[in-house]
């Protein structure tokens, strides 16, 4: 059975301190307390196998790098550039008109010299051949390792080339080695993006809906489905960040009616930021699962109001779920009953437990890469969070009504009756939702995975490429929920049914069959013997 | 070399030295890996590892935080180095360094010295490489690793008929092939390292945090006493080449030879295995060889007509070079994104004897590489697969090969050395030249003759 012990159990092997360190991440949910407190965003301990990635890959990896329009140059020896490239999956195409730089990977290449010496004037003449070549509108240049610590200014050549050549140039000092996770990343592009870019634009005519969506980076095509349905239902959507997103369009953010966040951990900055600049809502969705995806898709409408929306929402659920119902109903038959581990992201790792459940599979342990404590209890406990010395390293923004687009869109009164039906400004975490005695570990590592795989017997495994084999080799079948091992789109109706056909396709492959060759487990004779019959 | 643009890489043709510091550990039995420095670049690796090999790929972190550039890293390197041996009990574990630690002048060497006194590690190899990633590619960082190991573990021994066998960053599947052949000739060796189950390990029912294979490092340790060393590859840095420190420091004799690659190579190779062996040559060697002979026959006709890019580790480039040009395959472009300042007379070799006027570029990007074969007539290209840009927009076929191949299954078990592989990566070649044509023809002769 599941419980404490099973926890004891996988801490087993460590000394007491690092026991001690690994036991404040790991819980086991009990309904019965009101509330449960778990570590998170602290430092991973060295020698141990975590799958955390660093500040660089959160910022020019997950939220700068799939900003299509943008020159996105890596200052820094190659290799912290060279593996960004094309490694995420967030798809992109261009319209008419538009620059797709995508399909680039730009670095400045740091050689010795340029670490004794400096590398300003690599950098420098780096930004200048990006113009001559490509002609981007902006530029972005994140800083790996060694940048901030030989001391180049980055943020100096990036404004002396704005000046230069009329265009954004934006450094990001995202150094490997800060914070502790890509999280710290995700919050330094977001400032910057906050600081440089969103409300420069001047828009464009809306419709009566224009909607922005956060935190989605369009892995597989996940945008696209997503934005397919909304715009089926009547809203305009002016910018996805950042999937298929581009500077273009994400300078006119502010203008929105709303926000909508789905991926909590990684843009929940900016959301908190446009809401006090430009007084713009945001809407917690989850378009992953389908009881979750009607349920956003009403409460966005909720929030508008309108009641040809909510009908028109009404019969778009109706219409997309119509498609996939039996699908959906045929793989439940075959999927229900399992149970699954899954360990992603900053917010996956709540989110596909929706779907999973809708298949009938039970999660029974999950947990995020880099998540924080209110992206597991609730943004309830943001003000018991103690900065520690890495997180106080990381600017928080501070912003101000803008004059001339704050916006009061709704009466006090009003938000506060709505904010009891829908989860406006608010994200309720991952553990709220959990079953009890289902167990909960931040930052999982290597030798975690193993024993908690050998003591719990999942049928399935949902991670990514790094711990991908362990699980497979263990004999349980494992699914890439950063890459989606070249899948997908999985969002909304029509995702749900081409996730489930992939289960389906790992679970019951035949290949399984033969992991025990036949000599292993008992006389072979009887299927060589001739003639079709049996002896 | 023809760099335009000097200071912007724009999608480079090479990785960083930790990367091919962790593929020579991965060769070493019972080791593991630490990278000293923030986690990213473990992380990075791992994920890029493992999506080529299919594998689990476990390289370990010092995780060092904004604290570690002010105060140092060794508390972080220390416990890293603790806990390592806690959970996998593994009895080498190679430390490299990364841009952070090297920046930051963190003296790896030193803090291992340290801790080699602690009683308790007694029993296990630490051993220190510098591996800054700004200071070379992947194909530096495996050699230092290489020597670094060498110089490490190689004591004086006695004499052993032994021969060691160093080989450059090949496929599991080419470490296998190799292996067989030096038993057929029963060849008693040590080869350094060895990836063919570590880095490709079959599927049983019980999983082992460190796979099973490797050269162990008692082997490593009885190198000086070997009968000789033969180094394979042409392109090793002097200074970076085990085999020379073998040489040097025990009187080690060193042959080098090229990478069997062709079959002019594979003679080389097979004849100085004899001569080590006093053997004939197997039976089924030689039989390889008529196969490899035979198909050679069988695809001349195509083989003349289409012309080839070549780009990659500056070895690996050199031995699909021999193929195509003992095949009749006109040679554009030799690229490596390496500085390596032997590929370019060893091309010019090549094209002395085949008269070949092909263009050599080092220290090279892809965006470079994509303006050369648009400018002038590539049929095909040659290459791992981040080459696949360049496919798609160019419009040239990919023939993948090398390392990473991460858009199609079983880079791991290609095997492209010796008579058998040669024969199989020739087929491929010409096999991708053809389905080429074949789909192209058409409206090729329409637009020659219609338009
Ligand atoms: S280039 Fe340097 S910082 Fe980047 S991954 Fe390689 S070693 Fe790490």
């Amino acid at each position: 059975m599941r419980g404490e012990n099973t926890l004891k159990r996988a801490l087993d092997k460590y000394p007491a301190r690092v026991y001690k360190n690994r036991k404040s991440h790991m819980l086991v949910k009990d309904s019965s307390c009101k509330t449960q407190e778990i570590a998170a965003n602290t430092r991973s301990i060295p020698g141990i196998i975590s799958n955390r990635g660093c500040c660089f890959a959160g910022c020019k990896g997950v939220v700068l790098g799939p900003l299509k329009d943008v020159v996105h140059i890596v200052h820094g020896p190659v290799g912290c550039s060279y593996y960004t490239w094309g490694t995420r999956r967030n798809k992109a195409r261009k319209s008419i008109n538009e620059k797709n730089f995508l399909q680039y990977c730009f670095s400045t290449d740091m050689q010795e010299s340029d670490i004794v010496f400096g590398g300003e004037k690599k950098l420098r003449n780096a930004i200048k051949e990006a113009v001559e070549i490509f002609s981007p509108e902006a530029i972005t240049i994140s800083a790996t390792c060694p940048v901030g610590l030989i001391g180049d200014d980055i943020h100096a050549v990036a404004a002396e080339a704005e000046r230069e050549y009329g265009i954004k140039v934006m450094a990001f000092s995202c150094e490997g080695y800060k914070g502790v996770s890509q999280s710290a990343g995700h919050h330094i592009a977001n400032n910057g993006l906050m600081k440089n870019v969103i409300g420069t634009g001047k828009g464009k005519k809306y419709g009566s809906y224009p909607i922005n969506i956060l935190g989605e980076y369009n892995i597989g095509g996940d945008g696209w489905e997503i934005s397919r349905v909304l715009e089926k239902i009547g809203y305009d959507i002016v910018t996805i960040m950042t999937g298929d997103g581009s500077y273009a369009e994400l300078k006119n953010a502010h203008l929105a009616g709303l926000n909508l966040v789905q991926c909590h951990r990684s843009i929940n900055y900016i959301a908190e930021m446009i809401e006090k600049k430009y007084g713009t809502h945001w809407l917690k969705v989850n378009f992953l699962g389908i009881s979750s995806t009607i349920q956003s898709l009403k409460n966005i409408a909720l929030y508008f109001g309108d009641e040809s929306l909510i009908s028109k929402t009404e019969e778009v659920i109706q219409e997309e779920y119509g498609m996939v119902k039996d699908q959906l109903e045929y793989y439940k038959s075959r999927l229900q009953g399992r149970t699954a581990f899954i360990f992603v992201g900053g917010s996956r790792a709540h989110h596909y437990q929706v779907l999973l459940n809708d298949l009938g599979i039970e999660s029974i342990l999950a947990g995020y890469e880099f998540g924080h404590r209110d992206d597991y209890e609730g943004r309830e406990v943001i003000p018991d969070i103690k900065a520690d010395a890495d997180t106080k390293n990381i600017e928080e923004l501070k912003v101000e009504k803008d004059k001339k687009y704050f916006r009061v869109t709704m009466s006090p009164e009003k938000l506060e009756e709505l904010k009891k039906t829908i989860p406006l400004s608010y994200y309720g975490g991952m553990l709220k939702e959990m079953a009890q005695g289902s167990i909960v570990v931040d930052d999982l590592n290597h030798h975690e995975t193993e024993e908690f795989i050998r003591l719990l017997k999942p049928d399935m495994f949902f991670s990514g490429i790094k711990d991908k084999y362990i699980s497979q080799k263990m004999g349980v079948y494992s699914k890439q929920l950063h890459s989606y091992d070249y899948s997908g789109p999985y969002t909304m109706f029509k995702g749900a049914g081409i996730f489930a056909k992939d289960l389906d396709m790992g679970m019951y492959t035949p290949a399984w069959r033969f992991v025990t060759p036949p000599w292993k487990t008992g006389p072979i004779l009887e299927a060589v013997l001739f003639g079709g019959e049996k002896a | 070399m023809d760099r335009n643009y000097v200071n912007l890489t724009v999608n480079p043709c090479k990785m960083c030295m930790p990367m091919g510091m962790v593929a020579a550990l991965k060769g070493i039995s019972g080791s593991m890996v630490i990278l000293h420095g923030s986690q990213g670049c473990s992380t990075y690796i791992r994920r890029h590892m493992a999506t080529h090999y299919n594998e689990p790929v476990d390289i370990a972190s010092s995780s060092l935080t904004e604290q570690g550039t002010v105060f140092g890293g060794s508390e972080n390197l220390k416990k890293a180095i603790y806990n390592v041996i806690g959970l996998y009990e593994p009895s080498v574990i190679g430390i490299g360094t990364t841009c952070l630690a090297e920046t930051i002048g963190e003296d790896t060497a030193r803090m291992v010295k340290e801790m080699k006194t602690d009683p308790s590690l007694k029993s296990i190899s630490l051993i220190p490489i510098s591996t800054p990633g700004y200071a070379g590619t992947q194909f530096e960082g495996y050699f230092n690793a290489l020597k670094a190991i060498v110089e490490d573990t190689a004591v004086i021994t006695g004499k052993s008929r032994a021969l060691n066998v160093i080989v450059p960053l090949l496929s599991p599947a080419d470490i296998r092939h190799l292996k067989l052949i030096l038993e057929m000739f029963g060849i008693e060796y040590i080869m350094l390292p060895d990836i063919s189950d570590t880095l490709d390990a079959p599927y049983t029912r019980e999983y082992k945090r460190i796979p099973k294979g490797g050269t162990a490092l008692s082997s490593i340790a009885r190198m000086p006493g070997a009968m000789a060393t033969l180094e394979i590859g042409t392109t090793i840095p002097e200074k970076l080449s085990p085999g020379k420190f073998l040489k040097d420091k025990f009187g080690v004799p060193l042959y080098r030879c090229p990478l069997p690659m062709g079959i002019e190579g594979t003679d080389t190779l097979i004849s100085l295995l004899a001569e080590f062996s006093g053997r004939k040559v197997p039976h089924m060697i030689t039989e390889q060889r008529g196969r490899l002979m035979d198909s050679m026959i069988d695809s001349h006709k195509y083989n003349s007509e289409f012309s080839a890019a070549v780009y990659g580790e500056p070895e690996l480039v050199l031995g699909i070079l021999n193929i195509c040009l003992e095949n009749g395959i006109g040679l554009r472009l030799a690229a490596t994104g390496c500085k390596s300042p032997l590929l370019k007379p060893a091309v010019e070799n090549l094209e002395e004897k085949f008269k070949n006027n092909l263009s050599v570029m080092t220290d090279t990007d892809f965006e470079k590489i994509q303006k050369f074969v648009a400018g002038c007539h590539v049929d095909v290209l040659i290459g791992n697969s981040d080459g696949k840009w360049i496919e798609e927009k160019e419009g040239i076929p990919l023939v993948r090969i090398g390392f990473p191949i991460h858009d199609r299954i079983g880079g791991q078990r290609l095997l492209s050395i010796c008579y058998e592989g040669t024969m199989r990566l020739l087929d491929e070649i010409t096999n991708t030249y053809l389905s080429f044509k074949e789909s192209t023809y058409r409206k090729r002769m329409y637009q020659k003759y219609f338009n």
